[in-house]
């Protein structure tokens, strides 16, 4: 009982600078936000601050269209993970490959190239023919948005293990697959990281983009909603959901990141 | 007393040469013979950029002589293998595994089971003096720790012959006495054929049974010297400062 509390009132004891900083920005936010609601008087539909937190709490209970508002977050964070799930098995995989194999990079790379700079976007009214209207096309164009990132990342991680190290596993006697496992895939980690975390927000963005373009739940879903009615609260509502979905997202991230690349901290 | 013992390593007009960035070739090892016997310390003392580490390399068999030839056992060495062993100059210690794993990682890979390969890192981590570090990750050591940990992982694969470059050469003055001290004490415990690179005179006549010198760029070897003096050694005893004085002699080029 009495643990967690110290624990928490050292945090805040440490971080006492930074907290009010935050507080400050989002006190700034606020401000302009409501002087402009006043000053549009009307010309310009600003509902005011008080007004979209008002709304945004009672849709916790109060369903907008058939769920509430923690129903639509998780139908959508539902479609960016099985999508993001998909990316990281196949852009490891794909990436690691490229990264240890000649021929494997030989033949991907150029294909790799074409679809990278295609944004996950022009992919929506194929996948929606494919894939139909429900979350299946959206965990594909997540999917098609996101692998590159992490292939890349995988793929330079591959490349930049350290050679002196691959010698002294083979001098320690590891077989290929030991020095597969147990020395370049770790050492990929980190960079495969800094993939994972860029694609986990390019599919976050995907998903939305999907779902306000076509779908019948989802966060993307309640702003275009508020557009096909008129409703400023529902839409900003929206906003604010993404916002902290997506704030939610890369913070879970860094911390599992924080956790499996302990080594790769800098000493104390 | 040496002729009793069998030589174990022997390498004969070994030569390196490497290619410029502008295409022209460089000669790094001249012609370089000679033999290791078996529990020798010998000691390779040449001055810095001389072609040590790629000396060491092919020894080890991470790298292939354009002349010459390694055998050990009268086998020639053609690849890495377990049987030698090597500290590095920059540690080389993997950065994402424990001390544990690091140290168990040639039993493992060798196919010990977990359990032998965890009693046999333990007993060189305690003989290294690193108990109570064995959940400890590379960056959370010092630098005559890691060290440590790099020696204990080459005893751990129980190679023949362990091949040491500088690995005391990143280390401040005072640890470095401690590591040397150490080393001899280690070697004394688990007696092996150890072939130690440095550029650093007082430590080559610390450690070795029999010093090779090695000349500049591209090196060959000037002379051989058997270093006959009781351990432990003491830095200031005549005898010893007498020998320091000789072959610093030696080394300087213009005499
Ligand atoms: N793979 C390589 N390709 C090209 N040049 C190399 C290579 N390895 C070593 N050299 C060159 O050979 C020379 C000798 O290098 P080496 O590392 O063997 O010297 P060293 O005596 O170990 O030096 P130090 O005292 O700094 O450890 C250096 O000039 C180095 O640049
Ligand atoms: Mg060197």
């Amino acid at each position: 009982m009495s643990r967690i509390p110290a624990k928490l009132q050292r945090w805040f004891r440490q971080n006492r600078q930074a907290l009010l900083w935050v507080v400050i920005s989002f006190s700034c936010l606020l401000a302009a936000w409501q002087i402009a609601s006043m000053a549009s008087g009307g010309r310009l539909q600003i509902p005011p601050p008080l007004e979209v937190f008002q709304a945004f709490f009672t849709a916790f209970v109060k369903p907008i269209g058939q769920n509430t508002i923690l129903e639509h977050a998780a139908i959508s964070l539902g479609r960016v993970l099985s999508g993001f799930a998909v990316a990281t098995v196949v852009g490891v995989v794909l990436g690691i490959a490229m990264g240890v194999s000649d021929a494997v990079y030989a033949i991907a790379n150029p294909i790799f190239e074409f679809v990278r700079p295609i944004p996950p976007i022009a992919w929506i009214p194929l996948s929606i023919l494919w894939f139909g209207l429900g979350s299946a096309n959206k965990v594909f164009i997540i999917f098609i948005g996101s692998f590159t990132y992490i292939t890349i990342n995988s793929y330079e991680g591959a490349r930049n293990v350290d050679p002196q190290l691959i010698g002294a596993a083979q001098m320690l006697g590891a077989s290929r697959l030991r020095i597969f496992t147990k020395i370049i895939f770790p050492s990929a980690v980190p960079y495969i990281f800094a993939g994972l975390q860029i694609a986990l927000g390019v599919s976050w963005a995907a998903d939305v983009a999907a779902e306000i373009i076509y779908s019948q739940s989802g966060v993307g879903w309640i702003i275009t909603m508020g557009m096909n009615n008129g409703n400023y609260t529902q839409i900003m509502v929206g906003i604010i959901a993404i916002g902290v979905i997506g704030y939610l997202l890369s913070t879970v991230m860094r911390a599992v990141e924080g956790r499996l690349c302990r080594w790769n901290r800098q000493a104390k | 007393m040496e002729p009793a013992s069998q030589v174990i390593l022997q390498c004969e007009h070994l030569s390196r040469s490497f290619r410029r960035p502008d295409g022209s070739m460089y000669q790094v090892l001249g012609d370089v013979s000679f033999s290791v016997h078996e529990n020798e310390f010998l000691v390779l003392f040449g001055p810095g950029q001389c072609g040590k580490t790629t000396l060491l390399k092919l020894l080890a068999g991470l790298d292939r002589p354009d002349g010459g030839t390694v055998k050990m056992n009268g086998q020639p060495v053609a690849a890495p293998a377990p049987s030698r062993g090597v500290v590095y100059q920059t540690t080389a210690l993997f950065p994402w595994m424990t001390v544990m794993g690091n140290v168990s990682f040639g039993p493992l890979a060798q196919g010990l089971s977990k359990e032998e390969s965890r009693r046999r890192a333990q007993y060189f981590i305690d003989l290294v003096g690193l108990h109570g570090f064995e959940n400890h990750y590379p960056n959370q050591l010092s630098g005559g720790m890691q060290q440590r940990v790099g020696i204990a992982r080459a005893y751990c694969s129980n190679p023949q012959v362990l091949l040491m470059d500088e690995p005391f050469g990143h280390l401040d003055a005072q640890t470095r006495y401690m590591m040397e001290e150490e080393l001899v004490r280690i070697w004394q415990e688990e007696k092996r054929t150890v072939i130690f690179v440095t550029n650093n005179i007082e430590e080559a006549l610390y450690l070795a049974d029999r010093l090779i010198l090695l000349t500049d760029c591209p090196a060959v070897i000037r002379r051989e010297y058997p270093i006959r003096l009781a351990r432990p050694r003491d830095y200031v005893d005549p005898e010893f400062l007498h020998l320091r004085q000789e072959i610093s002699r030696q080394m300087d080029p213009a005499q």
